[in-house]
């Protein structure tokens, strides 16, 4: 009766993400004139896979098998089912008929109507089969597929888009540079701050400071002083600094539920 | 990719607010499974394990204010870039960061009724996706400048092709067998002219079904 219940729900489960997941990987491939949904990562690897549905497939099997284990110990499914599996998976479902990216990958509709179907075998087969996973096709994908995903992530993608950053220009390059370091530091990768680097650089060279522009310097001023305050850079620092965190600091962080450790 | 294609509904800017409310419905209901069946977040065990805690009896400040703050900084990042971080915003914000506040403030129903979690989900996901698109009405489409987009798309594709050698590297590292089936792999596939990424993630696991990697 219970895996009943999973079941019907994770139809229901798969479908909602599916859709959602396919039609946004598909618009990132038109960001930023269109919004997208997804991750840099996802859009580096499926642009690594260079629509090849085999390829696809294999970096989707991979990273199924990785959440197979995470489910079965945990119940977690991983962020990978919605990163990575899911829109390799209705991309190479798509690509395997028709090759041409424009009409299959970079599409929202097919893409949406291809993660959907996805989506719920994927979720359902996960959520299910909490039992027998060949033990050695996990180890391949935690050994060799994550780490290799982890140094795409950092540090190959940060310097990539670094260096496209400083190859666009002296202004580009220096926000780029140091949003860029910035974003390393506050938030873990600095994929984020260079993008918004290269926004803001590349918004000032077409249109130098007017109202847009300064709306989006203070934004991302916010967006770096509210993300530095809720990962509690502000109390890093200054002990790295062997400063001493003044109480209201303290009683600040408490007030929004996070726990300053002295 | 030309700007002739991208057009209508599936393009459009009202048409985001709907994805994200199907996602973010589909990732809150995600999370009802977890509360009831101990089976099906869609999120990262360390990530899950704070909510864990939280369930558990152990406080559910750190998940609320992990998610909470991934989900603002994102819902900041997300118009800015053209990309909404899926992960940090709804996987981490709303699947495990609004879960924790509501759980922490007593309200359950949400978690423990399927349907309920699905609508909470989804009003939640399309008021996210509204944010959005109305943050871009003042920054990005209120411009002529495309801030830069050409870069990022290079830089996109350029960081992509680093992942077929990382994959070799990486296996090379994991033992001598899988190391073989990645390096042959990729090479079997660059000489028919695919990506090299798909070749060497066949090659590691055939050989490493035969010879599994050894566990110390």
């Amino acid at each position: 009766m219970v895996t009943l219940m999973i079941v019907l729900k994770s139809i229901v489960i798969g479908a909602l993400v599916g859709f959602g997941v396919g039609a946004g990987a598909a618009r990132m491939f038109h960001a930023p004139n269109v919004q997208g949904m997804g991750a840099f990562r996802t859009f580096g690897e499926l642009n690594a896979c260079a629509g090849d549905p085999i390829s696809h497939f294999s970096f989707g099997l991979g990273f199924l098998f990785n959440s197979w284990a995470s489910v079965v110990g945990a119940g977690a499914l991983t962020q990978d089912v919605d990163h990575r599996v899911i829109p390799n998976w209705a991309a190479a479902v798509l690509l395997w008929r028709n090759k041409n990216v424009a009409e299959t990958l970079h599409n929202p509709k097919q893409m949406a109507i291809a993660g959907a179907a996805v989506g719920v075998v994927v979720v359902t087969l996960l959520n299910s089969t909490a039992t027998a996973i060949p033990e050695s096709m996990q180890l391949v994908a935690t050994k060799v597929l994550v780490p290799a995903a982890n140094w795409l992530i950092n540090p190959i993608m940060p310097i990539v888009f670094w260096m496209a950053a400083m190859d666009a220009g002296k202004r580009t390059g220096i926000w780029g540079t140091v949003l860029g370091g910035l974003s390393h530091l506050v938030m873990g990768n600095a994929v984020p701050g260079i993008v918004l680097g290269i926004l803001i650089g590349k918004g000032l060279d077409d249109s130098g400071w007017n109202k847009i522009t300064k709306s989006m310097f203070i934004a991302v001023i916010l967006l770096f002083v509210f993300s530095g305050f809720f990962r509690g850079f502000d109390v890093a620092l200054l002990k790295s600094m062997y400063v001493e965190i003044p109480q209201w600091l303290i009683e600040l962080h408490e007030t929004f539920g996070s726990v300053v450790k002295k | 990719m030309g700007e002739w294609q991208a057009k209508g509904f599936w393009y459009s800017e009202w048409a985001f607010p709907l994805f994200v409310a199907c996602l973010a419905s589909g990732i809150f209901a995600g999370t009802h499974l977890y509360y009831v069946y101990h089976v099906g977040a869609f999120n990262d065990i360390a990530i899950v394990a704070m909510l864990e805690a939280g369930i558990k009896g152990g406080g559910y400040g750190a998940a609320a204010a992990f998610g909470a703050s991934f989900l603002f900084a994102r819902i900041l990042e997300g118009p800015l870039v053209g990309i909404l971080d899926i992960g940090g915003s709804l996987q981490t914000g709303i699947g495990i960061g609004v879960p924790a506040l509501m759980l922490g403030a007593g309200f359950t129903a949400p978690l423990t009724s399927f349907p309920l979690a699905l609508a909470t989900g989804a009003l939640l996901g399309f008021i996210i996706g509204t944010v959005i698109i109305m943050i871009r009405k003042y920054t990005i489409n209120a411009s002529n400048s495309t801030f830069g987009a050409d870069v990022m798309m290079g830089a996109g594709n350029a960081a992509g092709r680093y992942l077929g050698p990382l994959i070799v590297i990486s296996a090379i590292m994991a033992s001598i067998p899988v190391g073989l089936g990645a390096t042959a792999g990729a090479a079997i596939f660059y000489y028919y002219n695919k990506p090299i990424a798909g070749g060497a993630i066949i090659g590691a696991m055939i050989l490493g079904a035969i010879f599994p990697i050894p566990t110390q």
